[in-house]
Protein backbone atom coordinates (compact mmCIF):
# COMPACT_ATOMS: atom_id res chain seq x y z
CA UNK A 1 0.00 0.00 0.00
CA UNK A 2 1.30 3.48 -1.08
CA UNK A 3 0.69 5.09 2.31
CA UNK A 4 0.36 8.56 0.30
CA UNK A 5 -2.97 7.77 -0.55
CA UNK A 6 -3.36 8.05 3.20
CA UNK A 7 -1.74 11.67 3.30
CA UNK A 8 -3.31 12.71 -0.07
CA UNK A 9 -7.17 11.89 1.63
CA UNK A 10 -6.35 13.82 4.26
CA UNK A 11 -5.12 16.72 2.95
CA UNK A 12 -8.24 16.05 0.18
CA UNK A 13 -10.19 16.23 3.65
CA UNK A 14 -11.81 12.87 2.50
CA UNK A 15 -12.64 11.34 4.79
CA UNK A 16 -14.77 7.98 3.64
CA UNK A 17 -11.16 7.85 2.01
CA UNK A 18 -9.25 7.48 4.93
CA UNK A 19 -11.30 5.23 6.44
CA UNK A 20 -11.11 2.83 3.34
CA UNK A 21 -7.38 3.27 3.27
CA UNK A 22 -6.17 2.44 6.54
CA UNK A 23 -8.20 -0.21 7.14
CA UNK A 24 -6.74 -1.71 3.09
CA UNK A 25 -3.43 -0.85 4.72
CA UNK A 26 -4.26 -3.15 7.72
CA UNK A 27 -5.27 -5.93 6.41
CA UNK A 28 -2.36 -5.87 4.49
CA UNK A 29 -0.61 -5.50 6.98
CA UNK A 30 1.36 -2.77 7.09
CA UNK A 31 2.52 -1.73 10.67
CA UNK A 32 -0.11 0.35 12.41
CA UNK A 33 2.82 3.12 13.69
CA UNK A 34 3.55 3.24 10.04
CA UNK A 35 0.09 3.85 8.66
CA UNK A 36 0.07 6.72 11.08
CA UNK A 37 3.62 8.56 10.74
CA UNK A 38 3.77 8.05 7.04
CA UNK A 39 0.41 8.58 6.02
CA UNK A 40 -1.59 10.31 8.91
CA UNK A 41 0.78 12.13 10.22
CA UNK A 42 3.01 13.22 6.82
CA UNK A 43 -0.58 14.57 5.98
CA UNK A 44 -1.47 16.72 8.95
CA UNK A 45 1.74 18.25 8.61
CA UNK A 46 0.81 19.34 5.13
CA UNK A 47 -2.44 20.43 6.33
CA UNK A 48 -0.57 22.42 8.83
CA UNK A 49 2.19 23.85 5.96
CA UNK A 50 -0.82 24.90 3.78
CA UNK A 51 -2.64 27.05 6.29
CA UNK A 52 0.54 28.65 7.86
CA UNK A 53 1.25 29.32 3.93
CA UNK A 54 -2.86 30.61 3.78
CA UNK A 55 -3.81 28.21 1.14
CA UNK A 56 -5.88 26.40 3.78
CA UNK A 57 -8.26 28.43 5.92
CA UNK A 58 -9.88 27.24 9.56
CA UNK A 59 -12.75 25.26 7.55
CA UNK A 60 -10.43 23.14 5.65
CA UNK A 61 -7.78 22.22 8.50
CA UNK A 62 -11.24 21.37 10.68
CA UNK A 63 -12.20 18.85 7.49
CA UNK A 64 -8.80 17.73 7.49
CA UNK A 65 -8.74 17.28 11.16
CA UNK A 66 -11.91 14.81 10.96
CA UNK A 67 -10.18 12.84 7.81
CA UNK A 68 -6.92 12.42 10.22
CA UNK A 69 -9.44 10.97 13.50
CA UNK A 70 -11.27 8.81 10.83
CA UNK A 71 -8.02 6.67 10.58
CA UNK A 72 -6.46 7.67 13.82
CA UNK A 73 -9.36 5.94 15.62
CA UNK A 74 -9.13 2.49 13.94
CA UNK A 75 -5.14 2.22 14.53
CA UNK A 76 -4.85 3.81 18.27
CA UNK A 77 -6.16 0.96 19.65
CA UNK A 78 -3.27 -0.96 18.28
CA UNK A 79 -0.56 1.77 18.80
CA UNK A 80 -1.37 1.87 22.43
CA UNK A 81 -0.78 -1.69 23.06
CA UNK A 82 2.71 -0.52 22.29
CA UNK A 83 2.35 1.77 24.93
CA UNK A 84 2.21 5.54 26.18
CA UNK A 85 5.58 5.39 28.19
CA UNK A 86 7.60 8.05 26.90
CA UNK A 87 4.95 10.39 25.46
CA UNK A 88 5.19 13.84 26.22
CA UNK A 89 1.32 14.36 28.04
CA UNK A 90 -0.39 17.50 27.55
CA UNK A 91 -3.47 18.13 29.85
CA UNK A 92 -5.65 20.95 27.63
CA UNK A 93 -8.69 23.28 27.48
CA UNK A 94 -10.60 26.09 26.72
CA UNK A 95 -11.39 28.13 29.94
CA UNK A 96 -14.19 28.92 31.95
CA UNK A 97 -17.21 31.12 29.99
CA UNK A 98 -15.60 30.21 26.48
CA UNK A 99 -17.55 28.00 24.21
CA UNK A 100 -15.11 28.29 21.08
CA UNK A 101 -13.23 25.02 20.47
CA UNK A 102 -12.35 25.25 16.79
CA UNK A 103 -8.95 25.81 17.75
CA UNK A 104 -8.46 23.96 20.42
CA UNK A 105 -9.32 20.86 18.25
CA UNK A 106 -7.01 21.73 15.98
CA UNK A 107 -4.43 22.29 18.21
CA UNK A 108 -5.10 18.96 19.57
CA UNK A 109 -5.13 16.61 16.41
CA UNK A 110 -1.54 18.63 16.06
CA UNK A 111 -0.62 17.48 19.17
CA UNK A 112 -1.69 13.92 18.24
CA UNK A 113 -0.48 13.56 15.11
CA UNK A 114 3.24 14.78 16.87
CA UNK A 115 3.34 12.06 19.08
CA UNK A 116 2.13 13.87 22.22
CA UNK A 117 -0.78 11.99 24.65
CA UNK A 118 -4.06 14.65 25.09
CA UNK A 119 -6.05 14.32 28.16
CA UNK A 120 -8.94 17.30 26.48
CA UNK A 121 -11.07 18.52 29.16
CA UNK A 122 -13.05 20.19 26.44
CA UNK A 123 -14.62 24.04 26.54
CA UNK A 124 -15.88 26.30 29.22
CA UNK A 125 -13.14 24.20 31.74
CA UNK A 126 -13.59 25.75 35.81
CA UNK A 127 -10.64 26.79 37.28
CA UNK A 128 -11.06 24.19 39.76
CA UNK A 129 -11.53 21.38 37.47
CA UNK A 130 -8.21 22.07 35.46
CA UNK A 131 -6.11 21.83 38.71
CA UNK A 132 -8.02 19.01 39.50
CA UNK A 133 -6.96 17.41 35.92
CA UNK A 134 -3.25 19.05 36.80
CA UNK A 135 -3.40 17.06 40.20
CA UNK A 136 -4.86 13.88 38.91
CA UNK A 137 -2.59 13.36 35.29
CA UNK A 138 0.69 15.05 36.32
CA UNK A 139 0.98 16.12 32.76
CA UNK A 140 4.31 17.71 31.16
CA UNK A 141 2.19 20.58 29.69
CA UNK A 142 -1.24 22.50 30.40
CA UNK A 143 -2.60 24.22 27.16
CA UNK A 144 -5.15 26.78 27.51
CA UNK A 145 -6.95 28.31 25.20
CA UNK A 146 -9.72 31.40 25.10
CA UNK A 147 -11.08 33.17 22.23
CA UNK A 148 -12.74 36.51 24.10
CA UNK A 149 -11.69 39.03 25.98
CA UNK A 150 -13.82 38.46 29.13
CA UNK A 151 -12.79 35.01 29.62
CA UNK A 152 -9.03 35.00 28.83
CA UNK A 153 -8.10 36.39 32.34
CA UNK A 154 -8.96 32.98 33.69
CA UNK A 155 -5.85 31.66 32.26
CA UNK A 156 -3.97 33.95 35.03
CA UNK A 157 -6.35 32.55 37.16
CA UNK A 158 -4.87 28.80 36.64
CA UNK A 159 -1.61 29.81 36.67
CA UNK A 160 -1.85 31.67 40.32
CA UNK A 161 -3.94 29.01 41.43
CA UNK A 162 -1.14 26.08 40.33
CA UNK A 163 1.55 28.26 41.80
CA UNK A 164 -0.49 28.48 45.05
CA UNK A 165 -0.38 24.92 45.12
CA UNK A 166 2.91 24.01 44.35
CA UNK A 167 2.17 22.40 40.79
CA UNK A 168 3.24 25.16 38.89
CA UNK A 169 7.41 23.95 39.02
CA UNK A 170 7.38 20.44 37.18
CA UNK A 171 4.41 22.35 34.45
CA UNK A 172 5.15 24.03 31.01
CA UNK A 173 2.02 26.11 30.27
CA UNK A 174 1.16 27.24 27.29
CA UNK A 175 -1.40 29.30 26.04
CA UNK A 176 -3.71 30.46 22.42
CA UNK A 177 -6.26 31.78 21.06
CA UNK A 178 -7.34 34.86 19.26
CA UNK A 179 -6.91 38.15 21.65
CA UNK A 180 -3.95 35.81 23.42
CA UNK A 181 -0.53 37.26 22.14
CA UNK A 182 3.23 36.75 23.63
CA UNK A 183 2.76 39.97 25.86
CA UNK A 184 -0.11 38.16 27.65
CA UNK A 185 1.81 34.70 27.98
CA UNK A 186 4.32 36.51 29.73
CA UNK A 187 2.17 39.38 31.69
CA UNK A 188 0.72 35.96 32.87
CA UNK A 189 3.34 33.90 33.84
CA UNK A 190 2.80 30.80 31.13
CA UNK A 191 5.82 29.46 29.77
CA UNK A 192 4.97 29.92 25.92
CA UNK A 193 1.96 31.65 23.36
CA UNK A 194 1.31 29.70 20.19
CA UNK A 195 -0.04 31.61 17.40
CA UNK A 196 -1.37 28.86 15.88
CA UNK A 197 -1.31 25.32 15.71
CA UNK A 198 1.67 24.78 14.29
CA UNK A 199 3.28 27.10 16.47
CA UNK A 200 2.04 24.89 19.38
CA UNK A 201 3.88 22.04 18.35
CA UNK A 202 7.14 24.03 18.01
CA UNK A 203 6.52 25.12 21.61
CA UNK A 204 6.33 22.07 22.90
CA UNK A 205 9.50 20.64 20.95
CA UNK A 206 10.74 23.33 22.18
CA UNK A 207 9.92 23.91 25.67
CA UNK A 208 10.02 20.00 26.54
CA UNK B 1 -17.80 68.92 17.62
CA UNK B 2 -17.97 65.99 15.54
CA UNK B 3 -14.43 64.64 15.24
CA UNK B 4 -15.36 61.92 13.68
CA UNK B 5 -16.73 63.16 10.52
CA UNK B 6 -13.75 65.46 10.17
CA UNK B 7 -11.39 62.81 10.32
CA UNK B 8 -13.64 60.58 7.38
CA UNK B 9 -13.48 64.20 5.61
CA UNK B 10 -10.47 64.74 6.28
CA UNK B 11 -10.47 67.87 7.39
CA UNK B 12 -8.89 66.54 10.86
CA UNK B 13 -5.93 64.40 11.36
CA UNK B 14 -7.11 62.04 14.52
CA UNK B 15 -9.94 61.70 16.44
CA UNK B 16 -10.19 58.58 19.45
CA UNK B 17 -12.01 55.94 20.26
CA UNK B 18 -10.88 53.24 22.71
CA UNK B 19 -13.87 50.73 21.70
CA UNK B 20 -15.67 50.82 24.75
CA UNK B 21 -18.66 48.52 25.28
CA UNK B 22 -21.44 48.43 28.20
CA UNK B 23 -19.60 45.61 29.78
CA UNK B 24 -16.38 47.47 30.54
CA UNK B 25 -18.84 50.46 31.88
CA UNK B 26 -21.54 48.19 33.81
CA UNK B 27 -18.40 46.65 35.43
CA UNK B 28 -16.80 50.31 36.56
CA UNK B 29 -20.86 51.02 37.76
CA UNK B 30 -21.03 47.80 39.75
CA UNK B 31 -24.33 46.47 37.78
CA UNK B 32 -25.21 43.11 36.45
CA UNK B 33 -24.21 42.85 33.02
CA UNK B 34 -26.85 40.66 32.22
CA UNK B 35 -29.36 42.63 33.77
CA UNK B 36 -27.92 45.94 31.63
CA UNK B 37 -28.28 44.01 28.73
CA UNK B 38 -32.45 43.87 29.15
CA UNK B 39 -32.97 47.12 29.60
CA UNK B 40 -32.46 49.71 27.56
CA UNK B 41 -32.63 52.55 30.21
CA UNK B 42 -29.73 50.71 31.81
CA UNK B 43 -28.26 50.01 28.68
CA UNK B 44 -27.86 53.68 27.51
CA UNK B 45 -27.14 54.46 31.43
CA UNK B 46 -23.86 52.76 31.43
CA UNK B 47 -23.13 53.67 27.78
CA UNK B 48 -23.57 57.43 29.29
CA UNK B 49 -21.61 56.98 32.30
CA UNK B 50 -18.67 55.49 30.15
CA UNK B 51 -18.85 59.01 27.64
CA UNK B 52 -18.79 61.21 30.70
CA UNK B 53 -15.92 59.24 32.25
CA UNK B 54 -13.51 59.50 29.47
CA UNK B 55 -15.03 61.84 27.02
CA UNK B 56 -13.78 60.04 23.69
CA UNK B 57 -15.14 61.03 20.05
CA UNK B 58 -18.04 58.93 19.97
CA UNK B 59 -20.24 56.50 21.27
CA UNK B 60 -21.02 52.85 20.49
CA UNK B 61 -24.30 51.21 20.88
CA UNK B 62 -23.15 47.72 22.36
CA UNK B 63 -23.74 45.50 24.81
CA UNK B 64 -22.46 41.62 23.21
CA UNK B 65 -21.92 40.20 20.18
CA UNK B 66 -25.00 37.89 20.41
CA UNK B 67 -28.43 40.75 20.10
CA UNK B 68 -29.77 39.18 16.80
CA UNK B 69 -28.52 35.71 17.18
CA UNK B 70 -30.73 35.96 20.31
CA UNK B 71 -33.26 37.47 18.63
CA UNK B 72 -33.21 34.51 15.99
CA UNK B 73 -33.50 31.49 18.28
CA UNK B 74 -29.66 31.00 19.94
CA UNK B 75 -29.60 30.49 23.06
CA UNK B 76 -26.91 32.91 25.27
CA UNK B 77 -25.73 32.71 28.95
CA UNK B 78 -24.63 35.41 30.65
CA UNK B 79 -21.91 34.15 33.20
CA UNK B 80 -22.37 37.47 33.88
CA UNK B 81 -20.40 37.71 30.09
CA UNK B 82 -22.29 36.25 27.21
CA UNK B 83 -21.36 33.09 25.72
CA UNK B 84 -23.41 31.14 22.77
CA UNK B 85 -24.66 27.77 24.10
CA UNK B 86 -26.80 26.50 21.49
CA UNK B 87 -27.27 27.25 17.76
CA UNK B 88 -30.92 28.14 16.65
CA UNK B 89 -33.83 27.09 18.32
CA UNK B 90 -37.95 27.93 18.44
CA UNK B 91 -37.04 29.71 21.67
CA UNK B 92 -36.35 33.52 20.76
CA UNK B 93 -35.69 36.34 22.51
CA UNK B 94 -35.12 39.80 20.75
CA UNK B 95 -32.96 41.91 22.42
CA UNK B 96 -32.83 44.37 19.19
CA UNK B 97 -35.79 46.85 20.99
CA UNK B 98 -33.20 47.70 23.84
CA UNK B 99 -30.55 48.57 21.46
CA UNK B 100 -33.31 50.95 19.64
CA UNK B 101 -34.12 51.97 22.72
CA UNK B 102 -31.18 52.48 24.29
CA UNK B 103 -29.66 54.44 20.70
CA UNK B 104 -33.05 56.36 21.22
CA UNK B 105 -31.93 57.91 24.72
CA UNK B 106 -28.46 58.54 23.63
CA UNK B 107 -29.21 60.37 20.44
CA UNK B 108 -31.25 62.42 22.58
CA UNK B 109 -29.02 63.27 25.62
CA UNK B 110 -25.57 63.40 24.10
CA UNK B 111 -24.14 65.63 21.62
CA UNK B 112 -21.60 63.31 19.54
CA UNK B 113 -22.16 60.75 16.92
CA UNK B 114 -24.22 57.70 17.93
CA UNK B 115 -23.02 54.55 16.44
CA UNK B 116 -24.82 51.01 16.62
CA UNK B 117 -23.30 47.86 16.78
CA UNK B 118 -24.94 45.03 13.94
CA UNK B 119 -23.48 42.01 13.03
CA UNK B 120 -22.31 41.16 9.12
CA UNK B 121 -25.00 38.30 8.10
CA UNK B 122 -22.01 36.08 7.52
CA UNK B 123 -21.10 35.94 11.48
CA UNK B 124 -24.40 35.86 12.62
CA UNK B 125 -25.52 33.07 9.85
CA UNK B 126 -22.58 31.07 11.44
CA UNK B 127 -23.89 31.84 14.97
CA UNK B 128 -27.24 30.50 13.92
CA UNK B 129 -25.80 27.17 11.89
CA UNK B 130 -23.20 26.16 15.30
CA UNK B 131 -19.89 27.98 13.70
CA UNK B 132 -18.15 24.51 13.77
CA UNK B 133 -20.97 23.08 11.09
CA UNK B 134 -21.16 25.99 9.45
CA UNK B 135 -17.38 26.06 9.11
CA UNK B 136 -17.83 22.39 7.52
CA UNK B 137 -20.71 23.22 4.95
CA UNK B 138 -18.44 26.29 3.46
CA UNK B 139 -16.27 23.44 1.78
CA UNK B 140 -19.15 20.91 1.37
CA UNK B 141 -22.58 22.57 0.91
CA UNK B 142 -22.76 25.71 -0.65
CA UNK B 143 -26.58 25.64 -1.09
CA UNK B 144 -26.71 25.76 2.90
CA UNK B 145 -24.38 28.28 3.49
CA UNK B 146 -26.36 30.66 1.02
CA UNK B 147 -29.36 29.56 2.61
CA UNK B 148 -28.76 30.52 5.93
CA UNK B 149 -27.16 33.68 4.99
CA UNK B 150 -30.49 34.78 2.85
CA UNK B 151 -32.43 33.66 5.95
CA UNK B 152 -30.43 36.35 8.33
CA UNK B 153 -29.85 38.68 5.73
CA UNK B 154 -33.52 39.50 5.90
CA UNK B 155 -33.68 39.79 9.32
CA UNK B 156 -30.67 42.61 9.16
CA UNK B 157 -32.17 44.15 6.73
CA UNK B 158 -35.31 45.04 8.70
CA UNK B 159 -33.26 45.55 12.12
CA UNK B 160 -30.78 48.03 9.90
CA UNK B 161 -33.82 49.80 8.34
CA UNK B 162 -34.92 50.50 12.46
CA UNK B 163 -31.67 51.66 13.15
CA UNK B 164 -31.65 53.95 9.97
CA UNK B 165 -34.89 55.39 11.07
CA UNK B 166 -33.28 57.05 14.21
CA UNK B 167 -30.42 58.43 11.85
CA UNK B 168 -27.80 56.41 14.33
CA UNK B 169 -24.46 55.50 12.40
CA UNK B 170 -23.89 51.63 12.11
CA UNK B 171 -20.77 49.56 12.19
CA UNK B 172 -21.45 46.04 11.30
CA UNK B 173 -19.02 43.55 13.04
CA UNK B 174 -18.18 40.49 11.08
CA UNK B 175 -15.86 38.47 12.89
CA UNK B 176 -15.81 34.87 11.09
CA UNK B 177 -14.91 36.99 7.81
CA UNK B 178 -11.58 37.67 8.92
CA UNK B 179 -9.16 36.21 6.77
CA UNK B 180 -7.86 34.16 10.36
CA UNK B 181 -11.31 32.45 9.58
CA UNK B 182 -11.91 31.97 6.33
CA UNK B 183 -9.78 32.32 2.36
CA UNK B 184 -10.52 35.63 0.53
CA UNK B 185 -12.40 33.69 -2.10
CA UNK B 186 -14.73 32.61 0.70
CA UNK B 187 -15.33 36.26 2.00
CA UNK B 188 -15.82 37.09 -1.81
CA UNK B 189 -18.54 34.29 -2.20
CA UNK B 190 -20.35 34.35 0.76
CA UNK B 191 -19.61 37.69 3.10
CA UNK B 192 -19.02 40.48 0.49
CA UNK B 193 -22.29 41.00 -1.01
CA UNK B 194 -24.78 41.11 1.84
CA UNK B 195 -21.76 43.28 3.77
CA UNK B 196 -22.39 45.89 0.73
CA UNK B 197 -25.89 46.03 0.37
CA UNK B 198 -26.02 47.06 3.81
CA UNK B 199 -23.64 49.44 3.77
CA UNK B 200 -25.04 50.86 0.34
CA UNK B 201 -28.35 51.11 2.74
CA UNK B 202 -26.44 53.31 5.81
CA UNK B 203 -24.44 55.52 2.93
CA UNK B 204 -27.92 56.03 1.08
CA UNK B 205 -29.11 57.27 4.24
CA UNK B 206 -26.24 59.70 4.57
CA UNK B 207 -24.88 58.05 7.46
CA UNK B 208 -21.88 56.97 8.87
CA UNK B 209 -20.83 53.46 7.81
CA UNK B 210 -17.88 51.02 9.73
CA UNK B 211 -16.97 47.72 9.33
CA UNK B 212 -14.96 46.47 12.20
CA UNK B 213 -13.10 42.67 11.47
CA UNK B 214 -10.52 41.42 13.52
CA UNK B 215 -7.18 39.19 13.54
CA UNK B 216 -5.80 39.38 9.72
CA UNK B 217 -7.63 41.76 7.34
CA UNK B 218 -4.56 41.61 4.59
CA UNK B 219 -5.90 38.99 2.41
CA UNK B 220 -9.02 40.74 2.00
CA UNK B 221 -8.18 44.56 2.44
CA UNK B 222 -9.13 44.97 -1.46
CA UNK B 223 -12.30 44.06 -0.60
CA UNK B 224 -13.22 45.95 2.72
CA UNK B 225 -12.04 49.07 0.53
CA UNK B 226 -14.04 48.54 -1.81
CA UNK B 227 -17.38 47.73 0.18
CA UNK B 228 -16.74 51.53 0.35
CA UNK B 229 -17.28 52.27 4.42
CA UNK B 230 -16.47 55.52 6.01
CA UNK B 231 -14.17 53.70 8.42
CA UNK B 232 -12.67 50.20 8.46
CA UNK B 233 -11.57 49.14 11.91
CA UNK B 234 -8.95 46.25 11.66
CA UNK B 235 -5.69 45.13 13.75
CA UNK B 236 -3.42 46.48 11.69
CA UNK B 237 -3.53 50.02 10.57
CA UNK B 238 -0.93 50.57 8.43
CA UNK B 239 -1.79 48.73 5.55
CA UNK B 240 -2.85 51.32 3.17
CA UNK B 241 -6.37 51.83 2.26
CA UNK B 242 -8.92 54.38 0.69
CA UNK B 243 -10.50 54.31 3.91
CA UNK B 244 -10.43 56.13 6.58
CA UNK B 245 -9.11 53.34 9.22
CA UNK B 246 -9.43 52.74 12.79
CA UNK B 247 -7.45 51.35 15.35
CA UNK B 248 -3.77 51.59 16.32
CA UNK B 249 -3.44 50.37 19.96
CA UNK B 250 -3.44 46.03 20.96
CA UNK B 251 -6.21 45.40 22.91
CA UNK B 252 -3.37 43.58 24.96
CA UNK B 253 -1.70 46.72 25.28
CA UNK B 254 -5.26 48.72 26.79
CA UNK B 255 -5.62 45.52 29.24
CA UNK B 256 -1.76 45.56 30.70
CA UNK B 257 -2.17 48.62 31.47
CA UNK B 258 1.83 49.57 31.00
CA UNK B 259 1.30 53.58 29.70
CA UNK B 260 4.55 53.96 28.11
CA UNK B 261 3.20 51.26 25.53
CA UNK B 262 -0.16 52.87 25.44
CA UNK B 263 1.69 56.34 24.62
CA UNK B 264 4.08 54.31 21.89
CA UNK B 265 0.93 52.56 20.27
CA UNK B 266 -0.55 55.64 20.20
CA UNK B 267 2.54 57.56 18.35
CA UNK B 268 2.74 55.37 16.28
CA UNK B 269 -0.92 55.23 14.93
CA UNK B 270 -0.52 59.17 15.00
CA UNK B 271 1.84 58.79 11.78
CA UNK B 272 -0.95 57.85 9.66
CA UNK B 273 -3.11 60.20 8.23
CA UNK B 274 -6.33 60.57 9.12
CA UNK B 275 -6.48 58.02 11.43
CA UNK B 276 -9.31 57.27 14.05
CA UNK B 277 -7.06 55.69 16.92
CA UNK B 278 -8.86 52.85 18.72
CA UNK B 279 -8.49 49.82 20.43
CA UNK B 280 -7.86 46.92 17.78
CA UNK B 281 -11.15 45.47 19.21
CA UNK B 282 -13.62 45.97 22.13
CA UNK B 283 -11.58 46.51 25.65
CA UNK B 284 -11.97 44.21 27.62
CA UNK B 285 -13.96 44.43 31.11
CA UNK B 286 -11.34 44.46 33.73
CA UNK B 287 -9.58 47.59 31.79
CA UNK B 288 -8.32 49.65 34.18
CA UNK B 289 -9.89 53.01 33.25
CA UNK B 290 -6.31 54.80 33.78
CA UNK B 291 -5.40 53.36 30.46
CA UNK B 292 -7.97 54.46 28.43
CA UNK B 293 -7.70 57.74 30.24
CA UNK B 294 -4.04 58.10 29.12
CA UNK B 295 -5.11 57.02 25.63
CA UNK B 296 -7.39 59.28 25.03
CA UNK B 297 -5.24 62.40 26.80
CA UNK B 298 -2.20 61.13 24.44
CA UNK B 299 -3.89 60.66 21.48
CA UNK B 300 -5.34 64.43 21.91
CA UNK B 301 -2.03 66.17 22.67
CA UNK B 302 -0.43 68.19 19.90
CA UNK B 303 3.38 66.44 18.85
Amino acid sequence: MDLDKIKKAIIDMDDSAVKTLVETALKEKVPAQQILQDGLIAGMKEVGRLFTEQVYFVPEVLLASEAFYIGFDIISPLIKLQGEKGKVKVVMCVVEGDIHDIGKNIVKVMFEASGCQVVDLGRNVAVKRIIEAVEKEKPDVLAMSSLMTTTMMSMADVIKELVKRGLRKDLKIIVGGAPVNQEFCNQIGADGYGRDAQEAVQLIERLI
Amino acid sequence: MDRILEVIEQKRNNAVFPIVGADHCARLLNLNFSNVVRDGRKLAEVLEYGYNLYGYDMVLVFSDPYVEAQAMGCQIEFTPYPTIVTAQTDKRFDRTPVIIEATKILKQKLDVPIFVSIKGPFSLAAFLVGIDKFLRLLVREENAVKKAIDQVFEFQKNYLSKLLALDANIFLGDPLASASVISPDMFKKYAYQPLKILVDKIKDKGLIAGIHICGDTRPIISMLDSLQTDILSVEDITVATNTTRMGGVSTQTILNGNLSKIRKEVRQAKKGNHIIIATACDVPPKTNPKSIKEMIRYARQEN
